[in-house]
């Protein structure tokens, strides 16, 4: 009997003995925690070997009234950056290279909800730029680099780059412990294969808390931001409105509450439902779906598509107006 | 009104529950980048830059950290930093009088004696990397000297230029006034307001010299630096009058109305006119300056020499630092 039992221990011993094998093949920046001066080795080359390219595809940005940084993501001139930075649409700005080189730029879209901005560089083709990570690949503890211009460009100094790791992310804000200043605003945020994981939005006064829109908010809203005027919180009491707030899950979006006497609460929508689509396209951000909404006047129909204890429902809501509920 | 207020308690309903919710799901500070599990992992490291870093002290306050260079107890540290340091301790607790040695203003390099028995005090052991590549490993004690701070070097290897000294003032054009130059404002606190100039006063000489243009003021009081006294010739209300002001610096008569200095916390007072600095972001307060700064392997990379900003540490390199020493040291067996 025991003999068995020491058997049936041996075997489950094999089996978790499996794991400290899978835990090697992981990447130094794989690991819960850098264990050892060769895991922090490994990490310093992983940086360095993606500095060079990353550090060609940071632009400072000269607003007139300020400077914020941001980062090209097409060679055609595309930038990412903070809607705080841009300010408005239709503005024409200068952007500087990482190399000093000033070029024309005028400002698209964005989000004041996320922060999330985009920019245009005129009339070239041929830009350095970085690659953009898919959604949903950065999580909590994953190590990051952060780029920009602290303070505003400095061709002697040139882009700065500070490490950390993510510490929160939900909805539309990324937290990371990598340290940023003004000027950093609209910069990006790298992830350990060279992508671009958010963009620098607000400063903590907590210097390892500060804040970042992860790259899902653009995705979420890619042609609204670039072809758009930016959504701003003024404007949204012009459009549409439901009255619910939600939280971001795999599937979809959580209703957590529903406002009394909004269209949402007459048309029978309460906490717990999982909003999957409006008019037929799937929700994927919080953002997405308020943007959506306040695109409508009040008084349009949309139709809702949630789920309640497993059963697909659907609702035709008549918006409502901010102002009167 | 009504919906704009409307519209802002929804916004801080919907941050507050986010808020909420996060802090619960932040990562852990054991994790994160300065978190005492990171931390661990520099071994030996660490203990280096523990064993070798020392607090300096006035009247029982932390005023700057140093390094130990010689068995025999001296220390290096940063001069404009430790003025009036009394006593020094060690990370096991030791503690030593200090009495200074040399000073050095270019690199503002100061070196100090520790007063006691013994002279096998440890020593760093210096690195001959002359360019730190940007994204490389760089730590340094913390203040405490129980732990450390880690970062990455962050920026280009560059000269820093000198900022010479300010008054505070923003100057009119000359245009407007033959007599002399306007003061359009004075900035509160700084050295023009404690001398007593107004705004709407005249300049009419710097130092004795008639003054036509405000560039040439300008020129004239930058020539100075920090510290140093200028006599400006005002013409008030039809009165003569001469004031004397003892310069400011730069980043501590302006940066009070950045919002980024606000941001930053306490810098330090010089940061300025360097002969070759280093940049890296570890996380150090300003009276943890004059401290050694560390690679990977434990070997010292230079001197935490200015706290810039909340993302800006300078340091000279340990080439630079390593000659002034010698010519400390020189100086030293002359006598």
């Amino acid at each position: 009997m025991s003999f068995r039992f020491f058997l049936l221990l041996h075997v489950q011993l094999c089996l978790f003995s499996q794991l400290p094998g899978e835990v090697l093949e992981k990447q130094a920046w794989e690991k819960t925690s850098p264990q050892s001066l060769e895991d922090l080795r490994e990490i310093q080359s992983q940086l360095q070997s993606l500095l060079p390219e990353a550090e060609k595809s940071v632009v400072s940005i000269e607003t007139g009234d300020g400077a914020g940084s941001g980062v090209i993501i097409s060679p055609e001139g595309l930038v990412l950056t903070a809607a705080h930075v841009i300010g408005s649409t239709g503005k024409r700005m200068k952007v500087r290279l990482h190399d000093g080189k000033r070029l024309s730029a005028v400002s698209l879209g964005g989000s004041e909800l996320s922060d999330a901005g985009m920019l245009q560089i005129k009339g070239r083709k041929d830009l350095p730029f970085a690659p953009i990570s898919a959604k949903d690949l950065s999580s909590v503890g994953d190590w990051c680099f952060a780029l920009g211009h602290p303070g505003g460009f400095d061709s002697r100094r040139g882009v700065i780059v500070r490490l950390g790791r993510i510490i929160g992310k939900k909805d539309e804000t990324m937290q990371t412990d990598s340290r940023l200043l003004g000027g950093d605003s609209g910069g990006p945020l790298f992830d350990f294969e060279g992508k671009v994981i958010a963009i620098h939005s607000r400063v903590s006064t907590q210097p390892d808390q500060n804040f970042h829109i992860p790259i899902e908010s653009f995705l979420a809203n890619w042609d609204f931001f670039r072809d758009q005027s930016i959504l701003t919180l003024e404007s949204l009491a012009e459009g549409g409105f439901l009255g619910i707030s939600c939280q971001e899950s795999a599937r979809g979006l959580l209703v957590i509450g529903v406002l009394e006497g909004t269209p949402a609460e007459k048309a029978g929508i309460h906490a717990g439902d999982l909003l999957t689509q409006m008019d037929g396209k799937f929700l994927s951000t919080r953002e997405n779906l308020t943007i959506s909404v306040s695109q409508k006047k009040p008084g349009e129909l949309v139709r809702l598509t949630y789920e309640r204890d497993g059963n697909l429902l659907s609702s035709e809501i008549k918006l409502g107006r901010r102002s009167e509920e | 009104m009504k919906r704009f207020s409307w519209m802002a308690s929804l916004l801080s309903l919907q941050v507050f529950a986010l808020e909420d919710e996060n802090q619960s799901r932040l990562l852990g500070y054991e994790l994160r980048l300065n978190g005492k599990s990171t931390q661990r992992a520099f071994a030996e490291a660490k203990e280096e830059a523990l064993r070798t870093t020392v607090r300096l002290e006035r009247n029982g306050k932390l005023i700057a950290l140093g390094l130990l260079v010689d068995p025999s107890g001296l220390v290096l540290t940063k001069a404009s930093s430790c003025i009036g340091a009394r006593e020094a301790s060690l990370t096991n607790g030791e503690r030593y009088a200090l009495r200074i040695r040399k000073r050095h203003e270019p690199t503002d390099l100061a070196l100090y004696q520790l007063i006691g028995e013994g002279d096998e005090f440890p020593a760093v052991r210096w690195s001959n990397l002359s360019n730190l590549e940007n994204g490389s490993w760089v730590l340094s004690a913390f203040h405490e000297l129980q732990e450390i701070r880690v970062g990455v070097a962050s920026g280009k290897t560059r000269p820093i230029e000198r900022e010479g000294g300010v008054m505070g003032v923003i100057l009119g054009s000359s245009s407007k006034s033959p007599q002399g130059i306007t003061i359009r404002e004075v900035v509160p606190q700084a050295a023009a307001d404690k001398a007593g100039l107004l705004s709407g006063d005249l300049i009419t000489k710097v130092d004795g010299r008639r003054v036509k243009t405000s560039n040439h003021v300008v020129d004239l009081v930058n020539d100075k630096d920090p510290g140093d006294v200028v006599v400006l010739s005002i013409l008030r209300k039809g009165d003569d009058r001469d004031f004397r002001i003892t310069l400011g610096h730069r980043s501590v008569t302006f940066d009070l109305f950045n919002r980024n200095m606000q941001m930053s916390g306490p810098v330090s007072k010089r940061k300025d006119n360097f002969p070759l600095v280093f940049q890296h972001d570890l996380p150090l307060e300003r009276e943890a300056m004059g401290g050694p700064v560390f690679d990977l392997s434990g070997k010292c990379l230079g001197i935490n020499i200015a706290r810039v900003d909340r993302v800006t540490v300078f340091s000279l390199p340990s080439k630079i630092v390593r000659e002034r020493l010698e010519d400390f040291l020189s100086g030293l067996d002359a006598r």
